[in-house]
């Protein structure tokens, strides 16, 4: 059975397992969790709680990411 | 000569705080004391420097010179009577919701990526009702059209282009800084009066 979550509004698919936390979650993605806005369930998680913000199946998940320039 | 008055009087209850003064915050100050905001809260720990010039509103006689100083100066050239209030330091999870106490929305104008994150973030998650204008993806020239402004949610809303961050060979450029900072300046206006305007009327009673 795969696991899903679903990220900026469109459903992913997990062949194996959901990642655990949302720091695997970019991780897994590839981007630099240093540079994004998350927000999980509704709830902005601030980045020092990323390792510690666990998936759960169906998660909703917006991720907003930042590029430097200014 | 007196003040060509300003069309929207509800702003002068209005509060916008700026974090940083570079490219992009240093023009979005311009315009909202053109628009005659009701105050501005101006935030930056850094000082102009001649590389600065290619697209801050800074002039050369300002090189060494701390931003919020400079923006002061000129912001007052622009209306001498303007509220304004500037903050020399370093902006943290910690001391932003006091730097930008009584803000109605916050223009995050950082250029580092993580300071960006850092700051939208921390105005999400700990300044209940402000509204944050962020940006991402304006490095490069040309492709104007590309910079959206997009409101993502109640509180957030990004400009940019979302992809072009800076890099070697990749510059800034007056040009398309400008566009994404008048974008900035463009949005904080319209949720002013558009959705905070009752709210800032009330204010006159």
């Amino acid at each position: 059975m795969n696991a899903t979550l679903k990220i900026n509004g469109q459903v992913r698919e997990f062949a194996e397992r959901l990642p655990a936390t949302l720091a695997e979650l970019l991780k897994t993605l590839h981007i630099d969790e240093a540079t994004i806005v998350a927000e999980l369930d509704g709830k902005i998680i601030p980045h020092a709680e990323f390792s510690t913000a666990v998936l759960r199946e169906n998660a909703s998940i917006e991720l907003v990411r930042f590029v430097g320039g200014g | 000569m007196a003040k060509t008055p300003c069309p929207f009087f509800e702003l002068k209850n209005a509060v916008v705080g700026i974090a940083g003064l570079g490219g992009l915050g240093s023009n979005v100050a311009v315009a909202l004391t053109r628009l005659r905001v009701g105050k501005l809260i101006l935030a930056d720990f850094d000082v102009v420097d001649e590389s600065n010039l290619n697209r801050q509103n800074y002039f050369h006689d300002q090189i060494g010179r701390h931003k919020v100083d400079a923006s002061l100066e000129n912001l007052r050239r622009i209306d001498p009577e303007a509220n304004l209030s500037g903050h020399k330091v370093r902006l943290t999870p910690d001391n932003i919701p006091q730097v930008f106490a009584g803000a109605h929305i916050i223009a995050e104008c950082f250029d580092r990526a993580d300071q960006k994150r850092m700051i939208v973030e921390t105005v999400l998650s700990k300044m209940k009702d402000v509204i944050v204008v962020g940006v991402s993806g304006l490095a490069g020239y040309g492709r104007s059209n590309e910079i959206r402004t997009t409101r993502l949610s109640s509180r957030l809303v990004l400009i940019g282009d979302g992809v072009s961050g800076t890099g070697p060979g990749i510059p800034l450029t007056a040009g398309r800084v400008g566009v994404a900072a008048y974008h900035q300046a463009n949005a904080i206006t319209e949720i002013l009066l558009n959705e905070l305007g009752s709210i800032l009327l009330r204010k006159e009673s």
